[in-house]
């Protein structure tokens, strides 16, 4: 079983990411199961997003996997930064992966 | 450098008592560490023979720059750059009364300039405290002290020192501004977590707000999110509402109205004509016709509720409820008007009455008539949630009232929510919930302080019928203590999810004990025990020990709970002194 798991974009744009960053999103956790197709094959193709969207989703997924766990008090967590025009299409894209 | 400077320290070496000065820390260290004047002065001599011998040689290669990077640059005028850089060792760390070496002599005026004369005249020539070069002093030259030496710093020292301090400022304020973050989460109960990317995304969006022109399919639910965002910035105007009608819009929540006006307020109803439930607060914009027009065009309107709707007259509540969109009405919440009458609650309890499981009727001052109240249990006969909340005047609910309505409503009835009838007595209690509460889960009973143990251990007593409550709120109950509320404890605790115990002041440390030792509360993921002043930090072990699940513990006003209490982690504290920003 690979570590890593491949997601791809409707527009062709791939990107990888570590397992555990990508469970953080419930949808892409659930895919990632056995009983699917995507689990067997570690690619997800995401019909939904296309490249600049799905770039920020992994950025998102890798800021999420490096500063979830601990710091939580320390609070010298950096802001995530978000380009205002993508805010919407992020949102979308968000709501669907529950991020 | 090191090396430099203990040579270049001129040291008293005699220990043999007589009158010292004040010494420093580097004196006393020295001494520790057996260095001495003498030993230093033999290396100097040493040295000077090395260089005289190198002068001769006409060696290039510096001796005393051994240890300074830029002398091995600036090999071309080496001769030169020797006799400035013993001068300046002697300049160095000054710190002695005593000056024992011979060659130091010719430097003392200026070290002394440095020690004695703390603030020297602009224009004199100084030693630098950092980097020991010669530079002469202006209005600007930072004054540092150094292992408890005062010092100049010569410009470009001087500047680096000054970023320095900006940079150090700079992060004590971020550092502040980080503390406060998390300050400002606990007070709004939430633990600080990683924010989730539709967090982030919402937050760009209500700050451009003025720039969005459609929302798109951002799901119900991030919909509503945004829109309490607007509501608690204040923001949401007639250009944002917009973003929140359509066609197929079923449920509405605008929790802030005041800047939305008559005209907009219609387009709720034309753009959203499928909606079932809506929910308008602050809504003192709510016009007269704005009523009218809802009732003709909401035709499925199922729920209402309204804060504030003060423009609306006695009048148009009465045709309001005549309209067949009101006798829909399955719930109806008011809260904050004064022009709701006693003819208005006639006119609603006659026409909606018998669909309404859900009424709340709080802060109405229009409403001062005993009979109209006591009209209630001849209308409404499939109540699942009844508010009554602070009445014009407390004797317009009694008990008889109370009783009424229970025994009629006693199937079907879940909620109970009366603050501030403090007309109620222990009468209330074991006439109308014992027999008639089989079915209540949330009993709300704020600030009724004349039932008191009796009334509440008879109740909670062998209560059989009742399988246990979700959600007990008896704040400001002030006559209650430890005997009762152990025994409305040991009836519900399997159930409870929510308990609210503020200012009840007579529980004491007792119960805790009892509590630690008899039960547990499997479900309870709320706690308010603001104000009970014997709560402390052993209650507060005992309760994070015997509520597995409880997420808010507020103790606001109970000023013996400190930090140092043994709580779980996951469990929010709120309200410690020792927790402030």
């Amino acid at each position: 079983m690979s570590e890593y798991v491949t997601l791809v974009a409707n527009d062709g744009y791939r990107v990888v990411v570590s397992k555990k960053a990508a469970s953080a999103s419930g949808t892409l956790q659930s895919m990632l199961s056995e009983a699917f197709e995507e689990g067997v094959t570690g690619t997800i193709t995401l019909h939904e997003l296309d490249g600049p969207v799905l770039e920020k989703v992994a950025e998102y997924l890798c800021y999420n996997n490096k500063w979830a766990t601990g710091g939580t008090s320390s609070g010298d967590i950096p802001d995530f930064p978000l380009p205002t025009a993508m805010a919407l299409e992020l949102l979308v894209a968000a709501d669907f992966l529950h991020l | 450098m090191g090396f430099r400077r203990r040579r270049g320290q001129p040291l008293d070496g005699d220990d043999g008592g007589g009158v010292k000065g004040p010494s420093s820390a580097l004196t006393s260290f020295l001494r520790e560490q057996g260095i001495n004047a003498e030993q230093i002065r033999q290396r100097y001599e040493q040295s000077q023979a090395l260089e005289a011998a190198n002068d001769d040689a006409a060696n290039n290669i510096p001796i005393n720059g051994s240890d300074d990077g830029n002398n091995n640059n600036d090999d071309n005028n080496n001769n030169k750059n020797n006799d400035t850089h013993i001068a300046l060792n002697f300049a160095l760390d000054s710190d002695e009364e005593e000056i024992t070496d011979q060659t130091a002599v010719e430097n003392d005026s200026k070290r002394q300039k440095t020690d004695s004369f703390y603030t020297p005249t602009v224009g004199t020539n100084l030693f630098c405290s950092e980097c020991d070069q010669n530079f002469t002093v202006t209005p600007y030259s930072k004054k540092i002290e150094k292992s408890g030496r005062v010092g100049y710093l010569c410009p470009s020292c001087s500047k680096i020192q000054i970023r320095r301090e900006r940079l150090a400022k700079k992060h004590e304020i971020e550092a502040r501004k980080r503390r406060k973050k998390i300050a400002a989460a606990l007070l709004d109960k939430k633990q600080f977590k990683l924010p989730s990317l539709q967090d982030f995304c919402i937050h760009v969006i209500t700050e451009n707000i003025d720039h969005v022109n459609a929302l798109g399919e951002i799901g119900n639910h991030n919909k509503m999110k945004i829109c309490r965002i607007l509501a608690k910035n204040r923001s949401l105007n007639n250009k944002t509402v917009e973003l929140f009608l359509d066609n197929n819009t079923t449920e509405l929540e605008f929790w802030d109205c005041s800047k939305i006006d008559k005209n907009k307020m219609n387009q709720v109803a034309s753009f959203c004509p499928n909606l079932v439930s809506l929910t308008l607060n602050m809504c003192g914009q709510f016009h007269n016709d704005n009523l009218q027009y809802f009732s003709n065009k909401l035709s499925n309107l199922k729920e209402l509720t309204l804060d504030g709707p003060f423009l609306i007259n006695d009048d148009n509540w009465q045709s309001f409820f005549e309209s067949n969109t009101a006798k829909n009405l399955t719930k109806f919440h008011l809260k904050n008007t004064h022009r709701f009458s006693n003819d208005s609650l006639v006119s609603l309890l006659e026409n909606c009455g018998n669909n309404l499981e859900s009424l709340s009727l709080s802060r109405l001052d229009g409403l001062n008539s005993k009979p109209v109240y006591d009209l209630l249990p001849h209308f409404l006969p499939s109540l699942k949630f009844l508010e009554i909340s602070s009445p014009h005047n407390e004797n317009l609910i009694d008990d008889e009232l109370l009783i009424n309505l229970l025994s009629i409503n006693c199937e079907t009835l879940h909620t109970l929510i009366l603050n501030k009838c403090s007309h109620l007595t222990n009468k209330f209690l074991v006439e109308g919930i014992k027999p008639f509460g089989a079915n209540l889960t949330n009993l709300t009973l704020i600030d009724l302080d004349q039932i008191d143990d009796d009334g509440m251990n008879e109740v909670f007593t062998d209560w059989n019928i009742n399988k246990g409550l979700t959600n007990i709120n008896f704040e400001r109950c002030i006559s209650l203590t430890d005997a009762s509320i152990y025994n409305v404890l040991n009836h519900s605790h399997q159930t409870l999810e929510s308990l609210n115990l503020n200012s009840v002041k007579n529980i004491s440390k007792v119960m805790f004990s009892k509590l630690s030792r008899n039960l547990t509360f499997p479900v309870l993921e709320y706690l308010d025990l603001g104000f009970v002043r014997s709560v402390d930090d052993l209650a507060l072990a005992i309760i994070s020990r015997i509520c597995p699940v409880l997420k808010i513990l507020e103790v606001y006003g109970d000023n013996r709970c400190t930090e140092k209490a043994l709580v779980r982690e996951d469990l929010t504290v709120i309200g410690r002194q020792t927790d402030s920003i």
